[in-house]
């Protein structure tokens, strides 16, 4: 049984153990914030790390999966000839890390699109990017297939979004498998690390065209500025779907989105912000802020770093149809390839069939 | 990844939101965790809940909140796996009622409690987290004298624009009086005045506002808050239950409420403090860093 020993709490009796703060300790910086999630904790790389990961969790399923295609013809070695093991080592090759990214990027564009005919909430849409793109950063293509995954990832945002839709009636709504969705969420949460508080770039979005709407004061047009929010807001999820979400923070992609919709009016809103005039009442604040002992960024710097970025969404994530179909394909038969040897005998059959006159039937 | 045969089951601790608590021993480490078991529903997979409790919890990294070790999954249950602390507040104050008197905390203890309880809020209002169930039982503490916010199971993330919240929230004696009468824009305001509630419950070891429904919990707030009105906080009589035929009380002074209850005198510091978190417009009530600076916790802060 226990033993409640309430009255054993120890009030410190001078002083000593009692957390001490200076009267003004500071408030934490959005920044700050930003560097104690888990989701720079656990998602944020250098390029070179980012590689790295997706090379070992390459190398690891093809070392796997190239044994057992090896088991598969050790098994057989009896009844295979050498025109289908010879099938086996040329179709069946494991892909590798760059076409497993491509098929990565295909079907992280279908979760874009199913989320969106769901009518989800934009970040949920974007979490169910989030959370489809980083599972393969745990996982092989060849390991789970991408396929088997899209429809658990959207329904795990909508969970931890607070966004809650039934199993039933979120199969109903993506023709979706039941158990198919609900036997790979686990191995998903386990996947993201139980990390799964996301911050996207809208939030700090919002931010900016306060800020811009009151640095630029009669300056610039609301209307337009609206318009823009909109396609600045398509921008960040297309963004989403690139790199950048790993190697920059929310606010620089958003930075970066802004650059690429607007570059004079982000510019001059940057540097009004960092350089204004002296009479500016925002900038006495800012001053504060920087001369905090704290971060001091430099505009240049800034600069260089959205002007990075902006390149790097820029890039398209697209793959033509057909390569993605011959990949999957190859995939397909690395998992099984009994049924390669099976489409082989097949198509062998077929020939065969077309060389013979067609006038005669077959009686059998 | 831990598997659950690294955790010995002992006594149970008590039933969460949405699931059971045991104590546990991890057996590699001879250390004690508090084992928080979800049952899986098979109908709907992970519960929503659970999710999102890991969520948060994932992002609390604070001395005072309690941290979450790991989650383990079995065949049909998902086991939370947090650090251990011996007690919470609500048994404590029960273990110290004398006969059928309730007694308060020692003053020093109810600062150095509610110094900590700031601490924690004000670390989840910064990462944009409501708590939204704060009460004695949802109070951690250990042998040490440590408090830590426990119990995230209602809490949720808030950001722009926050107006879509259930009200639903809260137990009903630590309920904000906006949010009673209907208010759904609420946000760190609904922590704070249940911060307000726990500091006067520490005093005096009774409950300020020991309400049994909505209308009676608005009742006793305003017996001793006063009666709002459009003057005292503009835009109150829009709140969807608000009902100007409420009985029109004066404020009293907190003093005379509760220093009947309590044998250490209270100064003006800690009865401006309980003002400041009891404040019936929620616009006006302190945030949890404000309450921080608070002069009553002067001491803490010439502390090197």
């Amino acid at each position: 049984m226990t033993t409640v020993q309430a009255n054993a709490v120890n009030i410190p009796s001078s002083k000593k153990g009692i957390p001490g703060k200076p009267p003004n300790y500071k408030r934490l910086s959005d920044d700050d914030l930003f560097r104690h999630s888990s989701q720079y904790r656990f998602w944020s790389f250098t390029p070179e790390q980012l590689e790295q990961r997706r090379i070992e969790v390459n190398a690891q399923a093809v070392q796997s999966i190239e044994q057992d295609l090896r088991n598969f013809i050790d098994a057989r070695s009896t009844e295979l000839n050498e025109e289908e093991i010879k099938t086996i080592e040329n179709r069946a090759v494991p892909v590798n890390m760059e076409e497993e990214l491509k098929l990565v990027n295909l079907y992280a564009k279908k979760v874009q699109t199913i989320a969106q005919r769901l009518n989800l909430p934009t970040e949920i849409v974007a979490t169910s990017i989030t959370f489809f793109r980083r599972f393969y950063l745990e996982n092989s293509v060849m390991k789970i297939e991408p396929k088997a995954i899209v429809l658990t990832t959207i329904f795990l945002a909508c969970k931890s979004e607070n966004y809650f839709i039934g199993i039933d009636s979120f199969c109903e709504k993506t023709r979706g498998d039941k158990e198919q969705v609900l036997k790979y969420e686990f191995p998903l949460l386990e996947s993201l690390k139980f990390s799964l508080l996301s911050h996207h770039p809208y939030r700090p979005l919002h931010g900016f065209f306060l800020d811009i709407q009151a640095v630029l004061h009669g300056k610039v047009d609301l209307s337009y500025m609206g318009h823009i929010y909109d396609r600045c807001k398509k921008r960040i999820t297309d963004a989403l779907l690139t790199d950048a979400v790993y190697f920059y923070s929310p606010p620089q992609i958003t930075l970066a989105v802004l650059m690429l919709e607007d570059e004079a009016l982000t510019t001059r809103y940057l540097e009004l912000k960092f350089h204004g005039n002296d009479t500016n009442q925002g900038n006495a604040e800012d001053e504060a802020s920087r001369g905090n002992g704290n971060v001091t960024i430099q505009l240049d710097k800034l600069m260089k770093i959205v002007t990075n970025c902006s390149k790097l969404i820029e890039k398209p994530t697209t793959v033509p149809v057909e390569e993605a179909k011959s990949i999957a394909a190859r995939l397909y038969f690395c998992q099984n390839p009994d049924d390669l040897l099976k489409k082989m005998k097949k198509r062998k059959a077929d020939e065969q069939d077309s060389s013979v006159p067609v006038k005669k039937p077959k009686t059998e | 990844m831990t598997s659950s045969s690294q955790f010995k089951q002992l006594e149970k601790l008590g039933n969460g939101t949405y699931a059971t608590v045991y104590k546990g021993l991890n057996k590699t480490t001879g250390v004690y965790v508090a084992l928080k078991e979800v049952k899986l529903d098979s109908e709907e997979g992970t519960p929503s809940t659970a999710i999102r409790e890991i969520s948060l919890m994932k992002e609390l990294k604070h001395e005072n909140i309690v941290r979450l070790y790991d989650v383990i999954h079995t065949e049909n249950k998902l086991t939370l796996v947090f650090e251990y602390m011996d007690n919470d507040l609500k048994k404590y104050m029960d273990s110290r009622t004398v006969g059928n008197n309730p007694q308060g905390l020692e003053l020093s203890l109810v600062k150095y409690f509610h110094w900590q309880l700031l601490e924690g809020v004000s670390f989840c209002h910064e990462s944009k987290i409501l708590h939204r169930d704060l009460k004695p039982q949802n109070l951690l503490i250990n042998n040490k004298g440590q408090l830590k916010l426990g119990d995230f199971g209602l809490a949720r993330a808030f950001g722009i624009p926050v107006n879509t919240f259930s009200s639903e929230v809260v137990t009903l004696w630590y309920r904000a009086p906006d949010v009673l009468m209907g208010s759904r824009t609420y946000s760190t305001s609904i922590d704070m005045w249940s911060c307000g509630c726990i500091l006067a419950e520490m005093i005096t070891g009774k409950p300020l506002f020991p309400g049994t429904n909505d209308e009676e919990q608005l009742k006793l707030i305003f017996e001793i808050m006063g009666t709002p009105n459009e003057s005292t906080w503009s835009g109150v009589s829009s709140l969807p239950k608000y009902n100007p035929n409420f009985s029109q009380k004066l404020p009293r002074d907190l003093r005379t409420i509760l220093q009947p209850h309590t044998k250490e005198p209270l100064d003006d510091n800690l009865i401006n403090l309980l003002h400041g978190l009891l404040q019936l417009n929620p616009d006006m009530r302190l945030s949890a860093k404000q309450a921080l600076h608070h002069p009553w916790f002067a001491e803490y802060y010439q502390h090197p």
